[in-house]
């Protein structure tokens, strides 16, 4: 028969009929009848399924480990959800005053609302309550920086190119949608750390020209603090925006499944197949056996480390703050832009524009415009609307991977500047010259580290001998690879990977 | 050459950070502490052979004139660098006994250069010369007595309480301390000792601002005290408290323990086993 | 039987004798196999690892269970359902990684984009149901109109969900007037029981609870010279002044009161307010001072206000000089 490619067994002996012996004749019946081939024949008699099934069995898979951490995000929101269910039934989003009775010490007879009171609940007095709601936080903390990192990788090989663009938008939507559940999973628990971070966002909203106050009031049902804006959230975090997650990671995946995933250029890897791994068994077992591990690191952080000790933090009352007041690490990079805005507003005629507006709304609209824009701007700008199935090595697009160093060391300095209290504290230092230092170098520092990378990329490129974009000309490219369509011919000889217009 | 790291032996290290990380940060962050002085005892209160109240200002006055009086002057009424020029040290008139307490005692004077802020270390004097040094300084004015402190009677909710609506914007809500302006800070409140919360709480040394008897009353005075011995060593059922200063060290947490352990498993799982292939294009 | 040439690759491949071998089905490749294999040396240790992968996730199932019924406890629970899920991973892992086909394959992109014929069928078919709704404008018109029409009735119970800004941004519960500066609990404040360098936040009397009105109440030192803006000379009571605690950036508590040099940080973005000035922001991303509150005393010798604050507390808005 034919070899086998499984790296660790050796010949093995020929199949052998396993099914329960027939009453009447004493033969076993064959394969057929094993339990498996027996669900799949029920479920075909009413779906006709055979045949997708035996497709998805043998979908190709790259084999490249980083086009595993798509699925880091995934398995993570899987926790969330299943963590999240179990915290919603002892959490009650209720803002009606009331005197806590559990079993911390410290807030006995204190009065705060429903909401905190649950929260300490879960923590001191419901068994597991505390490491189910510290797995979910770290969950979330962990679902964002897979995500990140995935965008990052996406990024920068390319992968966003034609056709994908429309799965990269998706992409930043659910960014932006992990983002804001977190925000306001924190916020649910009313605590005075993240009640100062609702009043934050009051204001950010309050500031926006012409509409602000109105949404302001309609969003928190009134002048801050508002009667609702914890059940409301609470809508929005539990069903609103998980529903609409569900929708477009389903999107996503489908997109991917349609589109095959790309791959790096390689021996016997072209625009026109895809090499790897098959999905049965073992692309499923990899990506379960990850889910698993996912699951034990997520449990672990919640089990052995503390994150936000809402007991110490007390309720939420307007009129008190702690220092080292800052929001979880993904919007940490909004804060320090709201410290390192310098104090100018805009007024004229009787109307003003407040300073919040400019790092609150317009930089964040900047961010994520740009964000979504960036597979058509980059196209527009190198003139490539080719198909691209193969990745980029980042050494092979100076300029973007350049831009992409930039940017992120830009909004690692505005986080930093968020931090700048705490690291003032922590080092010794002048908090106030941290945010001077800070103010110079998120305008300076991107550029030089961009002009680093930029001089790697070229760097290595150089050693490889492997031309960068910027190296190939336009018409060495096969006429048919320029103008999107997709290769359907005999593929090319081996050449460099067909890359495509220049892109300084 | 590719993205992929060269093999075991980089997931291996690669998993070190994390492991290393997680190690290094339960001590570090389990509530690390600055040095602390030596614990203050209330005047009076240790000695075995009781001096009398003149032999007490004797000594105080002896210990004074070596140590104190380059910059608060003879007698307490401060100095100057000439008529118009800096103050070196301000007037211990109004100090009372309860400043001279806090300052002597959490080690911040004497204070080697007037320039520098005042922040704990060892003090330079034993109890016995404080107890001395105390008693001088309160004999020149009538400044705060030292509060009587009762930890025990304090009410823990209570001090709570008061402690999130007057401390925690300065000294953070687990006691850690935070930064003021232009490199000055509100300091760790974990090495100070009931005496020593009772005087800061009644003098309002430094940038502190003073809570008087009538905002904060007595008993109010030993719940707070009670609170922020209680902040020394809070529960932490969560685990390890990395610092107890929220997000920023939490963040740090996710990404090199969690983010990284990620990645190595990822890049483990990711990697084929080495294989025998055959025949491909 | 028509194939799908875009999810068929195998089969089209087997009906091909093709000399690419990834391409025939696994099926030939990889023959269902029942019985015992043979195993490598490495094999045998995967294996073995592997199973005591498993194992020791059920140890740590097992301890799990026994911990929760033994009442719980953080740490443990965590660890344990670590090494539980864990294990289960691990054991999977080795097993794709040593037991499971790992070999290059290969499978075929066929064009995304359909072809011509199929483009212009779909075009065709699509217009031929188009066409009966194009020709009747007057139902288009009156239709899309009906449709706009009832959605931007549908947004309308939005307006429910809050009431109507108005002035209620503008003023605080001190606007009554004379209203007494108490305590959090409610007592009066006579501004001689303040020491030097005291620090208070105060409420309106009857509204402790109104977020827009914490108040700073500070006692500055005989020291310190205060310089009033104008029209304000008598808002002050024996060095007592007043001023909002909520920061004119984005509404937080300035809480930080330094009291040796007179200046109120505040904590969450740093901004720095100059109290012997009238608190006017120094440093930081505030651009306005926070307003003050003008102070007298009453025939007992509470402290009270006049008046509410000289302008709206806290964070700006569109209108807020208006």
């Amino acid at each position: 028969m034919a070899t086998t490619e499984t790296p660790d067994t050796a010949e093995r002996p020929p199949a052998a009929p396993t099914g329960r012996p027939d009453r009447r004749t004493g033969r076993r019946k064959g394969p057929e009848k094993l339990l498996t081939h027996r669900a799949a024949r029920w479920v075909d008699t009413r779906l006709g399924t055979a045949n997708l099934a035996r497709t998805a069995l043998n979908k190709v898979f790259p084999d490249h480990w980083s086009f595993m951490i798509g699925e880091l995000a995934l398995y993570c929101f899987v926790v969330l959800l299943l963590t999240g269910v179990y915290l919603t039934f002892f959490f009650d989003p209720s803002t009606e005053l009331t005197t806590y009775t559990g079993s911390y010490e410290p807030l006995q007879g204190v009065e705060m609302t429903r909401a905190y009171a649950s929260s300490l609940d879960l923590s001191f007095d419901v068994r597991a309550g505390l490491v189910m709601r510290q797995i979910h936080h770290w969950a979330a903390l962990l679902f964002v920086a897979s995500i990140v990192v995935h965008l990052a990788r996406v990024f920068f090989t390319g992968a966003f190119r034609k056709p994908r663009e429309l799965n990269w938008v998706i992409g930043v939507l659910l960014l932006i949608l992990a983002i804001f559940n977190g925000l306001f999973g924190y916020s649910l628990l009313d605590d005075q750390l993240s009640g100062t971070g609702l009043r934050i966002i009051y204001s950010i909203t309050l500031s926006v020209p012409v509409v602000g106050t109105w949404a302001a009031s309609l969003l928190f049902g009134g002048e801050f603090p508002g009667p609702d804006i914890i059940e409301r959230l609470y809508v929005i975090h539990i069903l609103l925006v998980p529903a609409i997650i569900v929708v477009l990671l389903t999107a996503h995946l489908a997109i991917i499944v349609r589109q095959k995933h790309t791959q790096f250029p390689g021996p016997g890897r072209r625009e026109d197949n895809v090499v790897g791994e098959r999905m049965w068994p073992t692309y499923a077992a990899k990506a379960l056996g990850l889910f698993f591990l996912t699951g034990a690191v997520l449990a672990f952080l919640g089990g052995v480390f503390q994150i936000n000790p809402i007991w110490l933090y007390g309720p939420f009352e307007p009129a008190d703050v702690s220092s080292a007041s800052q929001p979880d690490w993904y919007m940490g990079w909004l804060d320090g832009a709201l410290r390192i805005m310098p104090g100018w507003e805009v007024r004229a005629f009787g109307y003003e524009v407040p300073n919040p507006f400019f790092p609150g709304v317009l930089l964040a609209g900047l961010t994520f415009g740009l964000l979504f824009a960036w597979p058509f701007l980059e196209a527009r700008v190198t003139g490539d609307h080719a198909h691209h199935h193969l990745d980029d090595r980042p050494r092979q697009r100076p300029v973007r991977t350049a831009l992409g160093v930039a940017t992120l060391t830009f909004y690692v300095i505005l986080f930093l500047g968020g931090a700048a209290d705490v690291l003032a504290q922590t080092f010794g230092l002048s908090v106030n010259a941290l945010l001077w230092t800070f103010r110079f170098a998120v305008l300076l520092a991107p550029p030089l580290t961009g002009w680093v990378a930029y001089r790697l990329c070229k760097e290595l490129s150089a050693r490889d001998g492997v031309p960068t974009a910027s190296q190939v000309r336009v018409r060495d490219i096969p006429r048919r690879l320029r103008h999107g369509k997709a290769a359907d011919e005999a593929p090319d000889e081996e050449s460099p990977a067909p890359a495509p217009a220049e892109m300084s | 050459m590719s993205i992929r790291p060269s093999g075991r032996r980089a997931r291996v290290l690669a998993l070190a950070l994390p492991v290393a990380a997680a190690v290094a940060l339960t001590p570090v962050m389990a509530g690390a502490q600055e040095p602390t002085g030596a614990p203050g005892e209330r005047p009076g209160s240790a000695s075995s052979t009781e001096p009398t109240d003149e032999e007490l200002l004797a000594r105080g006055q002896q210990l004074y004139t070596t140590g104190c009086v380059t910059c608060h002057g003879a007698d307490g009424g401060g100095r100057r660098d000439g008529p118009d020029g800096e103050l070196r040290g301000p007037t211990l008139e109004n100090a009372g006994e309860a400043a001279a307490y806090y300052y002597l005692s959490t080690g911040r004077m004497p204070l080697a250069n007037s320039e520098e802020q005042p922040n704990r270390k060892e003090p330079a004097y034993n109890d016995d010369e404080i107890d001395a040094l105390v008693a001088y300084v309160a004999s020149l004015g009538d400044g705060p007595d030292l509060p009587e402190v009762d930890v025990a009677a304090g009410e823990l909710p209570a001090g709570g309480e008061i402690y999130r609506q007057n401390c925690q914007q300065c000294h953070q809500a687990s006691g850690s301390g935070g930064a003021l302006s232009y490199g000055r800070a509100a300091p760790n409140l974990h090495p100070a000792d009931p005496a020593e919360i009772a005087a800061a709480v009644r003098v309002g040394p430094n940038q502190m601002p003073v809570f008087g008897p009538e905002f904060i009353s007595d008993s109010e005075l030993d719940d707070l005290i009670r609170y922020v011995e209680y902040l020394d060593d809070p529960a932490d059922p969560g685990g390890v408290p990395i610092g107890r200063t929220g997000p920023i060290p939490e963040g740090f947490v996710a990404w090199i323990v969690g983010m990284v352990a990620l990645l190595v498993l990822t890049s483990w799982i990711g990697t084929r086993a080495a294989i025998r292939r055959k025949g491909h294009p | 039987m028509t194939s799908d040439p875009r999810t068929d690759d195998s089969r089209v491949a087997d009906e091909n004798i093709d000399d690419r071998p990834a391409l025939r089905s696994p099926a030939s490749q990889h023959p269902p196999q029942t019985g015992e294999a043979v195993l490598t040396k490495r094999g045998e240790r995967a294996e073995r690892s592997a199973a005591t992968a498993f194992f020791v996730s059920m140890l740590g199932a097992l301890g799990l269970a026994v911990v929760y019924w033994e009442g719980g406890q953080p740490q443990l629970e965590g660890i344990l359902l670590a090494v539980a899920l864990g294990g289960i991973g691990t054991g999977i892992v080795l097993w794709a990684k040593h037991f499971m086909p790992s070999d290059e394959v290969e499978e075929d992109r066929h064009p995304l984009e359909s072809t011509e014929e199929v483009m212009e069928a779909y075009a065709t078919d699509f217009e031929a149901g188009e066409s009966s709704l194009r020709s009747r404008r007057l139902l288009i018109a009156t239709g899309g109109g009906a449709c706009a029409a009832l959605g931007l009735a549908v947004l309308f119970p939005i307006r429910s969900l809050g009431p109507r800004p108005g002035r209620d941004l503008k003023r605080t519960p001190f606007a009554e007037g004379n209203l007494r500066v108490v305590r959090e609990d409610g007592s009066p404040i006579r501004p001689e029981n303040l020491p030097d360098d005291g620090f208070v936040t105060a409420w309106p009397d009857g509204h402790t609870d109104a977020a827009d009105a914490p108040t700073l109440l500070i006692r500055l030192r005989e020291d310190q010279e205060f310089r009033p803006r104008e029209g304000r000379e008598d808002w002050t009571v024996d060095n007592v002044v007043a001023f909002s605690k909520l920061c004119t950036h984005a509404g937080c508590p300035v809480g930080l009161y330094q009291a040796e040099i007179g200046q109120l940080l505040c904590p969450c973005h740093q901004s720095t307010f100059d109290v012997l000035d009238s608190c006017r922001p120094i440093f930081g991303p505030a651009a306005r001072s926070l307003p003050q509150l003008p102070l007298a005393l009453d025939r007992e010798g509470y402290l009270i206000a006049t008046g509410d604050f000289s302008d709206p507390t806290g964070p700006g808005f569109w209108d807020r000089d208006r």
